[in-house]
């Protein structure tokens, strides 16, 4: 159950990947809606660390639009309703992550994603 | 600030201070230790404390586990006649429960059994406080306890009513508040929990490490040694968010089509609050960048349960470390920079980039107890950390330590780099952890010593 919070954090780490290696993209992947406690305290605090170009992106291949282009700078109630939903209840359950650099596959299966880098392809 | 007696649960002494500590700083409010050293010995079962108010007592018996019980303070002695003297002292603070309160009275003891006659004997002792509301056992508007601390006699059990009333000391208060938390031990036993394995921890000791991270809404905590999640389930119950990882997803995943965490979660009613769990080698880390996290909580490998290699000679301090070692334990500089041996920073510290600027990293960490010095955790630290506690679990000749360590510095760490061996030069003082596995094995023989 990727969601889209973690997939916002994960970057391609081959050795020697550093540039363009975020975000991942996402291929044949099947998505679930599950719900979460809503947690304003959260989502505020959350906010500066997210990537927001990546993350509206992303929520886009999820067939999710509810996202401003530019983070807002008033954070009413139905602007975290909807950063809520993106970041926390849409979840990548099979499918792949690639680097858009390297074209490293990193798989999803049942909800976890396996990170793991072979040996040569470590720092 | 006002004085509230603490009683405590006999377990982990060495706990106790750092969770009050954790619990106070989590709801932002001071708390004070006495300069007697007999009222802040936590090898007690009873201590002192101070605090602004009454809710904050509260706040403490609710969160922390090691608290049985919190009392108003009102007098203690190493006999009646002392602690009768200190009570009148304190008479403002109770002489408004004196025309119409009911009450209920106990008296009670410490290693000990006080026959009834005598229980009543110090009742009626207290007949000067002329309290004329009524008595009333079960559902009383106040409760006022009495005491009495005997001493622990190693294993010999003391016959009945043996020694009574040759007690350490006495003390007595008016209750505000049953520790609750204690109950979460069992909620979270582990052998009642639907997924664990041979590495989990246990209830306990998970919970006292979610009480050193300041777990609570709002914040999202690590654990990147992830295993069977036994931390997880208690830092989402006090209502953050988690993060977890391991270099085997069979640990966390165990048998069955929902992955074990989230099972065991779902028990719990956190299974929304346990964001992800990824499989990667946290020495090789795909995170985009540091400061993630609020705080880490993690048992790392060492080798005893789960395999880990380390790497590393016994030698001895050289001696301008050993002379920055000694000053650091005969002056350990309150308020200014920690004691940093100038050694590369062991690798776990190397977790601290993924915690925010005040963030908190929470581990464990074996130690050989003929062999541990406190320098041993100071050789971790990198500038702009420092241990906030350091609380030993002791299992004879060995122990664990929990150690908590604060990163001040808002500066950037570089990338950390687990991979490159450390030279001689930078690896002068080896930590008595080092080799713990095979110490482990070995049954902590010195050597020379025979088998
Ligand atoms: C002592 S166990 C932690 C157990 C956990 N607290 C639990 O409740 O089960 C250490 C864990 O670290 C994992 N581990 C060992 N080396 C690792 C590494 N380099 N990166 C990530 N995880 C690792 C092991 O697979 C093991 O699950
Ligand atoms: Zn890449």
């Amino acid at each position: 159950m990727v969601r889209l919070i973690t997939h916002n954090i994960l970057a391609c780490h081959v050795k020697g990947c550093t540039s363009n290696n975020f975000p991942l993209q996402l291929q044949g992947v099947q998505i679930e809606l599950r719900e979460a406690e809503f947690n304003p305290e959260f989502l505020k605090t959350f906010l500066p660390k997210i990537e927001w170009k990546a993350l509206v992106d992303t929520a886009k291949e999820a067939r999710d639009t509810s996202l401003p282009l530019e983070q807002p700078e008033m954070l009413d109630d139905e602007f975290l309703k909807n950063l809520h939903h993106v970041l926390l209840e849409i979840h990548i359950e099979e499918g792949t992550m690639i680097c858009p650099n390297c074209k490293h596959n990193y798989p999803i299966s049942n909800g976890i994603p396996n990170m793991l880098l072979a040996e040569h392809e470590v720092g | 600030m006002s004085k509230y007696l603490v009683v405590f649960a006999q377990a982990h002494l060495e706990f106790r201070v750092p969770e009050l500590e954790s619990v106070a700083q989590l709801y932002n409010f001071q708390i004070s230790f006495s300069d007697n050293p007999d009222e802040r010995d936590p090898g007690r079962p009873y201590m002192i404390v101070g605090l602004d108010e009454e809710e904050h007592a509260r706040l403490l018996a609710k969160r922390c586990i090691l608290v049985k019980s919190i009392y108003e303070f009102y007098g203690k002695g190493a006999n009646y006649e002392e602690l009768h003297i200190c009570n009148r002292s304190k008479r403002t603070l109770w002489e408004r429960f004196i025309p119409e309160t009911s009450f209920r009275f106990f008296v009670t003891s410490y290693n000990h059994k006080i026959p009834q006659r005598r229980q009543k004997e110090v009742v009626e002792s207290f007949a000067y406080m002329g309290f004329m509301g009524k008595i009333d056992m079960k559902n009383p508007e106040i409760t006022l306890g009495c005491f009495e601390e005997y001493e622990t006699r190693n294993r010999a059990t003391r016959e009945r009513h043996e020694g009574d009333g040759d007690f350490l000391q006495v003390y007595f208060g008016r209750l505000i508040e049953e520790g609750s938390a204690r109950s979460l031990i069992q909620l979270f036993d582990v052998k009642k929990r639907s997924y664990f394995g041979n590495t989990s921890m246990e209830a306990e000791i998970s919970l006292l490490m979610a009480n050193q991270t300041l777990a609570s809404p709002g914040k999202l905590i690590y654990d990147p040694f992830m295993g069977t999640g036994s931390m997880a389930y208690p830092v989402a119950h006090f209502g953050a968010q988690v993060m977890g990882s391991d270099i085997d997803g069979r640990q966390m995943r165990g048998k069955g089509s929902t992955p074990g965490i989230f099972r065991a979660a779902s028990q719990y009613g956190v299974s929304s609050r346990i964001v992800d769990i990824c499989t990667f080698d946290v020495t090789n880390n795909p995170w985009r960048c540091g400061e993630l996290f609020d705080a880490i909580v993690t048992d790392p490998p060492y080798g005893v349960r789960a395999g880990a290699k380390r790497l590393g000679r016994k030698k001895e301090l050289d001696t301008s470390r050993l002379a920055l070692y000694h000053e650091h334990c005969t002056n350990p500089r309150v308020g200014d920079s920690p004691y940093i041996p100038p050694t590369k920073p062991y690798e776990l510290s190397n977790l601290a980039i993924f915690a925010e600027t005040w963030g908190r990293l929470v581990f464990f960490l074996p130690t050989v107890t003929d062999e541990y010095e406190e320098v041993d955790i100071y050789t971790m630290l990198c500038e702009g950390m420092e241990v906030i506690a350091n609380s030993l679990q002791d299992f004879g000749s060995w122990g664990r330590r929990l150690v908590t360590i604060r990163k001040v510095t808002s500066e950037k760490y570089p990338i950390p780099d687990f991979s490159s061996p450390k030279t001689e030069d930078e690896e002068r003082h080896v930590p008595a952890h080092r080799h713990f596995r095979e110490k482990y094995f070995q049954g902590f023989r010195k050597d020379g010593e025979g088998e």
